[in-house]
């Protein structure tokens, strides 16, 4: 197993490499040569028909496997030339009203004409077929089988590796074997391993068995731990195969667990991170300030909203109509709005989450500025009506959802570089969660440096310690706590952003963050931006463990709850208590 | 910014004038959906659909008894997603409104709350959306998909494609728990060995499997470790995935399998709660070539659904109805198997010559009853179920589906448990 390092210093140079596939594309295996060697293929007889199918399952190529496919069913024919040579045809799908169809030339791909260039039309009883036997048949369809495996994409191939091993017919062996020497990918190169392994795991001979058993072993197959399980319970098998079988099950659960392990120590910092982002922003606005803001989780969908706009501004474009309920002078009166789209495609279109991000913290931030001007700043020194008046404004902005999106679940479609995942040691990492990872980091790596080290975050701190002092010495309060409040709101929009590529996007997104983000900034200690890191975490990842253990990720959540419940009763301050004013 | 300056509220208040003022020729006939709360964004359509039906049939001149006919008056109630007032509803339509048949509910739970109310007072009720079975009530008739309609049909192609191990997965209540678990005893029965049948068994004390499958609370967002559990699974490249996940969990659900890497090619989803409807809110780009199975599906190219589809849209296109959305509208299984329901109703009703709830049932039992719908020919089987055609499709990027195998005239078994139970006991 890798050394834990390994989790935090890959994740960077993965996306680069997923940037890099996405511009690659793999070329396309259809040449005038491919097509001379089937023509010469379909032409010849016997042995050498044999041996150049078998050349012919080197190509990998659409192509072959499509005309093979056709001649296999009696669907290529020979169409005898004026110079008495067969040219042989395939004959088109379309069929006019007599049930003539155009031939096309296997040797180009071309049209059969006549001498004066017209294209010429068959019924297809008027051509010879180019017939097959039983024996021919059976090479052909074993050439299919064999033909991806040459194919000039590699999840092609491995898909007809895995396909091939799982057969349990041992005539592939040969076949695959030969595909190993020739192949380049690590992947590839493992899974044939695995069939070939797999496959000789029916062999009758123990010896052969054995090879395989230890092969598989060394491998650390999954895949096979069944068959390893039955070959190892079974009475009938040789006492050494057996035995050899166990110690490989023994092996692979050994693995497997600590494949679970290591998973569920990702899952744990994937999910401590998205609670991370999603709480930062409340660290802000309730742990700094003490506004118990209830509309957190919708500024969190404001910034999911946003991107389902920005997405749709780089796609068609985006509009909409509201038609208010009532009417005036027997007049309905609405209002609506019609943004152009840019119609990107291509690489421009996926980049359009790097234009999400600084988008959802600014309309976020905005809306926060606008709440905390309307709302908020007269509030701060009653909680209870900060509370409930957030409440209400959060009941009003999720209508307002419902009347711009409508009621349904928005899509957001995630850029093809934040699909996928890689793995290591049969560890999956999905792109999306690791792209979470660097950016909680990132988050509070900027969080902190704000509050620290720049002159707003001196005045930020200043206020929250003693407003009344800070004022004395010339601060402008009010300006302050905007600026926070927006801060911390904006936070929550970049939030949203991100939640819109795990999760759904609806007028109720908000609600289902809010006791979460909550829980982990209490949990944290208000106030402390390093405790809502260490609650996050913690939280995360005792939540996927106990969820591994457990089998069910309701009993996991319901243990985590508990555990929280009396945590708070020991310590009701959190993780780390801080003394502030705005908490007495 | 443009302005949108319209009314209809005067058409509106016209047309309802309109109805009251032909009261003495019409026949009133509940719709009971929830058309508020968390189920409303599914409900609605089909009370959408039973709008369009009964506006159809009183066009082509009404329901005909004995030589007088009858115009439908629609009463619409809100069950507002909110299961006991859904019984209170029921109530007031048949004991105030005096309804002749309704149609109506959506979730097992709603139908559960109601059977008593219809019982009580006689009443008629069509219930058309897939079911959990092991119900049968003498005033309920079941247009909906029964397990064999849709679920074993769905596991029987799986087998065909070789698929060898199942992980069943679902949310927690009584349609994915019952449906599991006729699944895990019928995967027994087809010879699926107990350590290919994933997401872990629960038994009572007596060690017996009272509930198979992983089980997940509405609206629940983390499928990390079930995902990796299910990528374990897979492994040896033979699995697949039975899925009753309900309502919008499917997403995260979804967006998680293709971030693990599961294609359709080697570990295929076959999902039960997602019709054309629910997938106008997926990603479908990102779940092209999973598999669904319904009683009707849009992309059907029989006459019947053609000619269906074109007056649907047409009717969207004039109606004048408060509160029918018009714009991207698809129509799916329960939005037919609804409008099925009426039809069937119909005819029922004109060849009993009479409103009445036990006439109309005799005939309705007497299996003759039967309809050329949209999804194919639909009969009424004496044990208040239906016999329809069966379909297999796989999701395309549009959000519709690729028809790829046909059940033709699957007979609706409401009990499949005790069946089952009996043919494993003999094993």
């Amino acid at each position: 197993m890798k050394p834990l390092l390994k989790f935090f210093v890959i994740p960077a140079g993965w996306l680069l490499l997923a940037l890099a596939a996405v511009a690659a594309e793999a070329p396309s295996g259809d040449t005038p040569a491919i097509r001379q060697q089937l023509v010469q293929t379909i032409l010849s007889s016997g042995a050498d028909q044999q041996k150049l199918l078998g050349g012919l399952s080197e190509t990998g190529s659409k192509l072959v496997g499509e005309v093979l496919l056709s001649w296999s069913r009696g669907g290529v024919y020979l169409y005898p030339a004026s110079d008495g040579s067969q040219v042989p045809v395939l004959l088109e799908d379309s069929q006019d009203a007599t049930g003539k169809a155009r031939a096309i030339r296997i040797s180009d791909g071309q049209f059969l004409k006549d001498n004066a260039g017209k294209e010429l039309r068959f019924g297809d009883s008027e051509l010879t077929t180019a017939d097959t036997d039983m024996r021919l048949r059976s090479t052909i369809r074993q050439t299919l089988d064999t033909l991806d495996l040459s194919s000039p994409d590699m999840d092609t191939r491995w898909s007809a590796v895995t396909k091939l091993g799982n057969s349990q017919k041992p005539m592939y062996v040969p076949i695959l074997q030969a595909r190993l020497a020739k192949e380049s990918d690590a992947t590839v190169k493992r899974a044939i391993q695995e069939g070939v392994a797999s496959l000789q795991l029916n062999d009758h001979d123990p010896a052969a068995q054995i090879t395989a058993i230890k092969q598989l072993q060394a491998l650390n197959s999954i895949g096979n731990l069944q068959t390893l399980q039955k070959l190892a319970a079974d009475q009938k098998s040789d006492p050494q195969v057996a035995k050899a079988a166990r110690q490989a099950v023994d092996s692979i659960q050994s693995h497997i667990w600590w494949v679970n392990f290591f998973g569920t120590l990702f899952r744990g910092l994937s999910l401590g991170s998205i609670l991370l982002v999603v709480a930062l922003g409340l660290a802000i606005t309730f742990g700094l300030m003490g506004v118990i803001n209830m509309a957190h989780g919708e500024m969190i969908a404001i910034g999911a909203y946003t991107s389902y706009v920005v997405q749709n501004l780089f796609g068609t474009g985006f509009a909409f109509s509201i038609n208010l309920p009532f009417s005036i002078l027997g007049k309905q009166l609405g209002f609506g709005l019609s943004l152009p789209g840019l119609n990107a495609t291509g690489w421009f279109y996926q980049s359009y989450f790097l234009f999400v991000l600084p988008m959802s913290f600014l309309t976020a931030a905005l809306a926060g500025l606008v709440l905390e001007r309307a709302v908020i700043q007269f509030l701060y020194r009653r909680p209870l009506e900060s509370l409930l008046a957030t409440w209400g404004v959060s009941l009003v902005m999720q209508q307002l959802f419902r009347m711009v999106f409508g009621a349904n679940n928005v899509q957001v479609n995630s850029p093809t570089w934040l699909l996928g995942h890689c793995s290591l040691n049969d560890i999956s990492f999905g792109y999306n969660r690791l792209f979470v990872i660097g950016f909680a980091i990132l988050i509070v790596l900027g969080t902190w440096l704000l509050l620290t080290k720049t002159p707003l975050g001196l005045l930020i701190r200043a206020v929250m310690q003693n407003r009344s002092m800070a004022s004395c010495m010339g601060v402008r309060t009010t300006r302050v706590n905007m600026m926070t409040f927006a801060f911390g709101s904006g936070l929550a929009g970049l939030a949203g952003a991100f939640l819109s590529q795990i999760g759904n996007v609806g007028p109720s997104l908000g609600q289902s963050y809010i006791v979460d983000s909550f829980m982990t900034v209490v949990v944290g200690g208000m106030g402390s931006i390093i405790g809502t890191v260490y609650s996050a975490l913690g939280i995360g990842i005792s939540d996927q463990v106990l969820q591994q253990l457990l089998g069910s990720p309701v009993l996991g959540k319901i243990i985590v709850l508990t555990c929280i419940i009396f945590f708070l009763q020991w310590k009701p301050g959190g993780l780390f208590p801080v003394r502030g004013r705005s908490l007495d | 910014m443009n302005k949108y300056l319209y009314s209809f509220a005067g058409l509106a208040a016209g047309l309802s004038l309109a109805t009251s003022a032909m009261a003495d020729d019409t026949v009133k006939v509940g719709i009971l959906h929830s058309l508020s709360g968390t189920m409303a964004i599914s409900e609605t359509s089909l009370r959408d659909v039973l709008l369009y039906a009964f506006d159809e049939i009183n066009t082509a001149g009404g329901v005909k008894v004995g030589d007088k006919s009858y115009k439908i008056e629609p009463v619409v109630v809100d069950g507002a997603s909110n299961w006991p007032l859904f019984a209170e509803k029921a109530k007031q339509l048949l004991e105030e409104d005096k309804v002749a048949v309704t149609f109506g509910c959506w979730t097992s739970v709603s139908r559960k709350s109601v059977l008593p109310v219809f019982e009580k007072d006689n009443g008629l009720l069509f219930y058309p959306v897939q079911y959990e079975g092991e119900e049968l009530s003498k005033n309920i008739f079941y247009t909906a998909e029964a397990v064999n309609q849709q679920a074993t049909p769905a596991v029987d192609y799986l087998l065909a494609q070789g698929k060898k191990k199942f992980y069943l997965i679902g949310t927690d209540y009584v349609y994915p728990q019952t449906t599991d678990l006729i699944l895990y005893k019928y995967l027994l029965l087809h010879g699926v060995p107990i350590e290919n049948i994933g997401g872990g068994l629960r038994k009572d004390a007596d060690g017996k499997v009272i509930s198979a499958g992983k089980y997940v609370p509405f609206g629940h967002t983390d499928f990390q470790q079930i995902v990796a559990e299910i990528k374990q699974f897979a492994a040896s490249g033979d699995a697949c995935v039975i899925n009753t996940i309900n309502g919008d969990s499917n997403v995260p659900f979804f967006k998680e399998i293709v971030a693990a890497g599961l294609t359709p090619d080697d570990c295929p989803v076959v999902s039960f709660s997602l019709a054309e409807d629910e997938l106008r809110s997926m990603p479908t780009k990102d779940l092209v070539g999973e598999l669904g199975c319904w009683t009707y599906f849009m992309s059907l190219t029989t006459p019947e659904n053609t000619s269906f589809l074109k007056s649907w849209y047409d009717w969207l296109g004039t109606e004048t109805h408060p509160g029918v959305i018009k714009e991207k509208r698809v129509v799916d299984s329960p939005m037919v198997l609804s409008y099925d329901g009426v039809y069937l109703w119909k005819q029922a009703v004109e060849k009993a010559g009479s409103f009445d709830v036990d006439k109309v049932r005799a005939v309705l039992e007497s299996g003759d009853i039967s309809f050329a719908g949209p999804g194919g020919k639909i009969t009424i089987q004496p044990n208040h179920h239906a016999t329809k055609n069966v379909y297999i499709g796989e999701t395309k990027a549009n959000g519709q589906f690729k028809i790829v195998k046909t059940f033709d005239q699957v007979y609706g078994e409401p009990f499949m448990l005790k069946d089952l139970d009996a043919k494993l006991a003999k094993q």
